[in-house]
């Protein structure tokens, strides 16, 4: 019943690219004027994306409501975290979920395939899964800051500071969160583009995202079973939300490195297989003539 | 005796003016500002059993606002309308057994469906038996020819077939008043010809009264006897088609007290007229010269 | 009065038939659908499980506790949305004058309105509450009151649902508040109100239908009560009947499509 649970932002994402002649010599120019399109129109929705904050909320509150009971004494240490650190986890992975929602990209590519928009999209000047990628961008990096600031607020105000933080790994964390980010949004966009040959892809996204959400948002990977941890460091869950949000929390520099490079490797082989995909899908839409 | 009578009727909408961008998306939470649109005006008028009448007008002159008044989708603000003796506002259910409703834009029936399985749902809400539905599917069918495509799913019906299924669909109950709004919209000329027969074949046979919006003259001029223009809220012209076709020249003659709200298009058909033979004025003229008239004032 | 009913029913059943009928054209797809929602229901068993691991109760219930007030929420969620589906786009309705076809027919405007839609996952929701509650054997006593509570359950996410959604006859963006809020009713009643302290318990009990839809009848399925089951029975017919109501106050300024045309 939460395969839906984070309601799309509403907003007239019309296709803003349009003018394609004069970036012929800069390839990723053109990325760039997509996202920064997009960027432009999102802004004017910030007032929707304020409306999300009940939400994200409710969420945060729960949890503080439910560490508050789990946590007996103040000192106590759950898998090796204070209470502070364990309510600022999930501050973090939510902060992402939220605020990095890649469900409304993932429909959108699922509905552009199975709806025949792809045959126009596909024959553009530009590789569409990229597109999408830039379009993406330009929308979460207006919804992530203003998360980001609702967060720290409730965080300062209804938790408390945390133990360790050091302002100078910030732009560590932030990189750390933009490959999460964007590895977790490769990964979508390889589900939705199996709608190439399967007609509804959603069930597979709750599939996803609950794992993500059960396994990467609610609980940092410490908490599992030993057997299980090794196992859990190999799926996504760990680049996308456990890496960013344990720098937050409790920043070590063997951590970051291990993270960062487990990151790259997701992410080339999240690119090369959505690659793959797209290639496979376009070349049986010629085959089938659409 | 008077089918539907409507006295004095009107209806306001307020619409919600909000300023650009966030400040103005602020203010309009704490002082909303309102425009009122008079869609409306104290409309009056009466329609006979078994008439069949246009009620026709530019777009946004009221005439859909009104149908819906009379069908009972809106509250009116004021006056009184009585569609078979019911209060459509207050006995809306009651009333519904009797009247029978086409949206040509608007779709009532379940595409995934056949049109056969539609009528039996539509039985269902008008609570016919299972035998009486059978019995006017059968007999609606055959006369709206639905035969070859009865057990085909609607959305894969051409546009001509799927009005024809709605009309059937309306039909169902015997609705003593049927209520077109544009039922040719969209259609080609044979089908529109055709779906005007079946019209005029319901209003012989069941005595069906017709109380039809469109603007396509055709549907006008082939099935109705009178004809109601509406701008702005308020009726302009109530007349018998013949009469507005045959004595547009003389304003005298035009009736039932219009003359001085039409006189200006008068002065203009004299002088389109004099140019040759008045048969050479065709309704729509007439038509699209008071709609013009009207615009000028 | 009694054949207006049976043929009111008779229509709503109807509806609700071709609705499913409608949703069963791709049996594949339909099939996932139910499946995969059942799955997904049931991944966050794992968050239970870990939580259970920590401590022996959490805010006061037990883990059998816990998976039966998420199979109630679960169900009765699924049902309200396998029957009532349509309320979660009512003010998509309302805003764009789509009610028209709805009052011209000589029948229940709200119960033609609501049945109209069906979301198959519902049934996979549906499902995850029953199976989960046999899981937890409540015995047949328990069982009848968990089906009971259900219904009273699915009728108090409809009437809540309505109650916001019939807002939009006179105010905008009405469609965010009642997703906000529906999603909160579900998450809050996804947890043990035990964990829940002073004022917030008291907004949960009153302002959002939580405590009186969800977590108590799951202390009546714990432990019987009569008087706290007659409590949830009069409150969701007084939260019923508040809606409606609204709704149909609120039908009186339906502007049908003339506003968008008079808006051009």
């Amino acid at each position: 019943m939460f395969g839906s649970r984070r309601k799309p932002v509403e907003g007239a994402l019309s296709l803003a690219y349009g003018q394609g002649g004069g970036v012929r010599n800069m390839p990723w120019r053109k990325y760039a004027v997509i996202y920064k399109s997009v960027l432009l129109e999102n802004l004017q929705y910030v007032a929707n994306v304020a409306l999300g904050f009940f939400t994200y909320f409710v969420f945060i509150y729960i949890y503080i409501r439910l560490w508050g009971y789990m946590y007996r004494s103040p000192e106590e240490l759950i898998a090796g975290y204070t209470k502070e650190q364990m309510i600022w986890y999930v501050m973090m992975t939510e902060m992402l979920c939220f605020g990095a929602n890649a469900n409304v990209v993932a429909g959108e590519v699922a509905r552009d395939i199975r709806g025949g928009n792809i045959a126009y999209l596909m024959n553009k000047p530009y590789h569409y899964t990229l597109y999408i990628l830039a379009r993406y961008t330009g929308e979460w990096s207006v919804r992530l800051p203003i998360y980001a600031a609702f967060a720290v607020l409730i965080g300062a105000v209804l938790v408390g500071p945390l133990p360790h933080f050091r302002w100078i790994t910030l732009p560590v964390m932030a990189l750390c969160a933009v490959l999460g980010i964007t590895i977790n949004a490769v990964f979508k966009l390889c589900i939705s583009l199996f709608s190439f040959w399967i007609e509804d892809t959603t069930p597979f996204q709750w599939i996803y995202n609950k794992l993500i959400l059960v396994v990467g948002i609610v609980f940092p990977v410490e908490i599992f079973p030993q057997t299980l941890q090794p196992l859990l460091k190999l799926t996504p869950i760990y680049t996308v939300c456990y890496g960013p949000a344990k720098l937050v929390v409790d920043f070590r520099l063997e951590k970051c490195v291990e993270i960062l490079a487990a990151q790259a490797v997701y992410l080339a082989v999240g690119c090369g297989l959505m690659f793959l995909i797209y290639r496979k899908g376009v070349k049986r839409l010629y085959v089938n003539g659409g | 005796m008077q089918t539907i009578k409507v006295e004095n009727l009107s209806k306001t909408f307020r619409i919600k003016r909000k300023e650009k961008g966030m400040r103005g998306s602020v203010k309009a939470i704490f002082h909303p500002q309102t425009e009122e649109i008079r869609a409306v005006k104290g409309v009056s008028f009466a329609v006979e059993e078994g008439e069949m009448l246009a009620f026709i007008g530019p777009n946004g002159a009221g005439k859909s606002t009104t149908i819906k008044m009379l069908t009972g989708i809106l509250y009116p603000d004021d006056g009184c309308v009585e569609v078979l003796g019911i209060d459509p506002a207050k006995k809306r259910k009651q009333l519904a057994y009797q009247i029978g409703t086409v949206f040509g834009q608007k779709e009532q029936l379940w595409t995934h469906l056949t049109p056969y399985d539609n009528f039996r749902f539509f039985g269902a809400i008008y609570d016919l038996s299972k035998q009486e539905t059978e019995e006017r599917i059968a007999e609606l069918a055959e006369r709206f020819a639905l035969q070859e495509f009865i057990d085909t799913p609607v959305r894969n019906l051409s546009l001509g077939q799927r009005i024809r299924c709605e009309i059937v669909a309306s039909l169902l109950h015997k609705p003593k008043v049927l209520f077109l709004d544009e039922p040719t919209i969209g259609l080609d000329p044979v089908v529109k010809e055709n779906v005007r027969e079946l019209i005029r074949q319901m209003n012989r046979e069941e005595h069906t009264t017709i109380f039809l919006t469109s603007h396509d003259v055709g549907d006008i001029e082939k099935l109705c006897q009178r004809i109601i223009i509406v701008n702005d809220g308020q009726i302009v012209l109530d007349d018998s088609v013949e009469h507005l076709k045959h004595h547009y020249l003389d304003p005298k003659s035009a009736g039932h007290g219009q003359e001085e709200m039409i006189s200006v298009s008068m002065e203009k058909m004299s002088a389109v007229a004099e140019n040759g033979d008045s048969s050479d004025v065709s309704l729509e003229d007439i038509i699209v010269e008071i709609y013009k008239a009207q615009g000028e004032e | 009065m009694l054949t207006a009913a049976k043929n009111q029913l008779r229509v709503c059943f109807l509806s609700i038939k071709y609705n499913i009928m409608r949703e069963m054209v791709n049996k594949v797809t339909f099939l996932t659908n139910v499946a995969f929602m059942v799955l997904n229901d049931a991944s966050i068993l794992v968050q239970w499980f870990i939580l259970f691991r920590l401590r022996d109760d959490v805010g006061g219930y037990s883990l059998r506790e816990v998976l039966m007030l998420w199979g109630l929420v679960a169900a009765s969620f699924g049902l309200s949305n396998l029957l009532f589906a349509r309320v979660l786009s009512l003010p998509n309705l309302i805003i764009n004058g789509k009610l028209d076809a709805f009052l011209v027919q000589p029948k229940n405007v709200l119960l033609g309105v609501l049945t109209s839609e069906t979301r198959i996952s519902a049934i996979g929701d549906f499902l995850y509450g029953v199976i989960l509650v046999c899981v937890c054997r409540p015995g047949v006593g328990g069982f009848f009151l968990f089906l009971l509570f259900t219904i009273t359950g699915a009728i108090a996410f409809t009437a809540f649902a309505l109650l916001l959604g019939s807002l939009s006859f006179w105010f905008v963006r009405m469609d965010i508040l009642q997703n906000q809020m529906l999603m909160g009713m579900i998450n809050f009643g996804s947890y043990p109100d035990g964990i829940f302290q002073g004022a917030a318990r008291v907004l949960l009990y009153v302002l959002i239908p939580v405590g009186m839809a969800l977590w108590l009848p799951a202390h009546v399925m714990a432990r019987f009560d009569g008087k706290m089951l007659l409590a949830v029975l009069g409150y969701v017919f007084l939260l019923s009947v508040a809606a409606v109501a609204v709704f149909y106050r609120g039908l009186r300024r339906y502007a049908s499509g003339n506003l968008m045309e008079a808006r051009l």
